[in-house]
């Protein structure tokens, strides 16, 4: 048989038997992030790198990628250093990415296998919602990441590709936005009012605090007011880690979720913010203006 | 047992028959292009959707037997979905999707004279950067399809494909409300075209007598018959200016209904 008949029959096959995978995008594509079993060099490297808190202590990637709840939803705010080792080697990373209409994945950790894993993601979370024309439950896709992080945990022990994400979502049924984090395990908690991710967010996660103390509830705040706050969180992180890029360079990513999906914050609102926040406009500007 | 080439005609007739009987009652599909994105519009009685979203630029709507539209749909979403991860969305093409996957299996299916044919005219529309980007494209149940520009229809015969597709072109709409309006006349051309020829009528022995024979079906009529008995307008758009991620989405009954209020 030669490949165009196979490939013909391939699909004669799939049209004939007409299986649902149960929008299974994993069978599909034989692409799956599955755990492995434990190997010989997972044991090994589990006796020699395995760190206390469950994360490598190899240099990985750097971030502070923040997420907070506001009166509408949520704010995803995210900057722009992507880092190797002790070298900065991008300035125009994105690290809020759209998964769908109405979930947002903040990503820190090693940025190729992230890339990979919200690539995977998105065809995972859209092919299901086409072929079973019904879109997948949050509890769903929140199990789909906590599988794939939990499948990667391997690789991540070995100090390669770690990704730890915070996933936004606005849940329709209870008309308001929901932030949950992961940990290098996958296992997944929610979070009530915010979350931060990556080498920056241990160092803000007391003024987090400070702001939920002396400001009120971020869930209470207007849009612009929590945008606010969590750009000075995100300054501060900056400020505090090696690895964080500051605004002061390029404008930091800043995305919400409300009950109409997900939008970028408008350019001109941001670029304010951040001028009064760095007391400048950022040095440079990208093709798409920031 | 002898097999000469009358039996092999009649053979293939006869599936031909076999499937355009039961195609010739199917409500058209009617695929417009416009500035913002591609419209696809039906209506329909039955609860079942019609127009569904395959990938991200690709969307398709089929008359038929509902099985055949979901082997093909499916066939369609696992295709599209399988070559945009492994290699990149920018490669998904329906020149690729309808030409090189599902022609030649359809074509293969309805070759085989140990099966039963799909039942199937399905449109299939993809939407450019721009409009002139945009393509659609008509796949019959032997696999042959055509590739359309601007406005496409899909329906029961291929005389009521024609004469729905006249009215399209020249209405040539540029907004999302008079793509619908120019979708639903087409829509209403096409029905009536289905409908029985004074010829047919003649034939049918079950047949009113005192009914007008010589009377063409008006098409706006046909669209009050069937909105009249509880039919509805499915209507999908690609859109190619929206902020969302999805650019496709089924339009709200809302959208549809001041379109519809000449027909109420």
């Amino acid at each position: 048989m030669n490949a165009v008949e196979k490939r013909e029959r391939h699909f004669m096959e799939t049209i004939l038997t007409s299986e649902a995978r149960g929008g299974d995008f994993a069978a599909l594509t034989g692409r799956s992030f599955a755990p492995v079993a434990a190997s010989p060099v997972f044991v090994a490297a589990k006796n020699t790198i395995l760190p206390t808190n469950g994360l490598a202590d190899e240099p990985i990637h750097g971030t502070t990628v923040i997420a907070v709840k506001y009166k509408d939803g949520v704010i995803n705010v995210g900057d722009r250093r992507a880092t190797g080792g002790m070298a900065i080697m991008y300035d125009k990373a994105e690290k809020v990415l759209p998964l769908d209409d109405f979930t947002l994945m903040a990503i820190s950790g090693s940025f190729s296998k992230a890339m990979e894993i919200t690539r995977y993601l998105r065809h995972s979370f859209r092919y299901y919602e086409r072929s079973q024309l019904q879109p997948m439950s949050l509890d769903g896709k929140l199990s789909e990441l906590g599988k794939v992080i939990s499948g990667n945990q391997m690789a991540a022990m070995q100090g390669i590709g770690l990704v730890i994400p915070i996933l936004s979502t606005f849940d329709a049924e209870a008309q308001e936005g929901r932030i949950f984090f992961y940990d290098g395990g996958g296992a997944r908690f929610e979070t009530a009012e915010f979350g931060a991710a990556g080498s920056g967010s241990t160092q803000i996660r007391g003024v987090f605090e400070y702001i939920q103390r002396t400001q009120g509830a971020f869930r209470e705040m207007e849009r612009d007011e929590a945008l606010k706050q969590a750009l000075l969180l995100l300054e501060i992180a900056a400020d505090l880690d090696a690895a964080t890029g500051g605004a002061g360079k390029v404008l930091p990513l800043a995305k919400t979720i409300t009950k109409d999906g997900i939008a970028d914050v408008e350019e001109d609102v941001l670029r304010g913010m951040v001028r009064e926040l760095v007391g400048r406009d950022p040095l440079l500007v990208g093709a798409k203006g920031y | 047992m002898a097999y000469n080439l009358y039996d092999w005609n009649q053979s293939l007739q006869q599936r031909n028959e076999y499937v355009e009987d039961r195609l010739k009652d199917g409500s058209p599909i009617v695929a417009v292009s416009f500035e913002d994105g591609i419209l696809l519009l039906t209506l329909r009685s039955a609860q079942q959707r019609k127009i569904f979203d395959i990938y991200d630029r690709v969307i398709m709507g089929a008359l038929g037997k509902q099985s055949d539209i979901e082997s093909v749909r499916l066939a369609a979403i696992d295709n599209t979905h399988k070559e945009g991860f492994e290699r990149s969305p920018d490669d998904v093409s329906l020149q690729r999707l309808v030409g090189f996957a599902l022609s030649p299996a359809i074509k293969r299916l309805y070759n085989d004279q140990t099966t039963i044919p799909l039942t199937i005219r399905a449109l299939f529309a993809e939407m450019g950067k721009t409009q002139a980007d945009d393509h659609l494209f008509v796949l019959g149940y032997d696999g042959e399809f055509a590739i359309k520009k601007n406005g496409a229809v899909a329906a029961g015969t291929p005389f009521a494909e024609t004469e729905a597709e006249k009215g399209l072109t020249e209405a040539n709409p540029q907004t999302i409300s008079d793509a619908l309006k120019a979708a639903i006349t087409a829509w209403g051309v096409g029905k009536a075209t289905l409908a029985p020829t004074p010829e047919k009528k003649k034939n049918d022995y079950d047949r009113d007598e005192d009914e007008d024979d010589n009377k063409p079906v008006d098409p706006a009529q046909s669209i009050r018959d069937l909105l009249a008995a509880g039919g509805t307008v499915e209507a999908g758009i690609l859109s190619r200016t929206t902020r969302r991620e999805s650019k496709f989405r089924l339009l709200e009954a809302g959208e549809v209904e001041p379109l519809l209020t000449e027909y109420r």
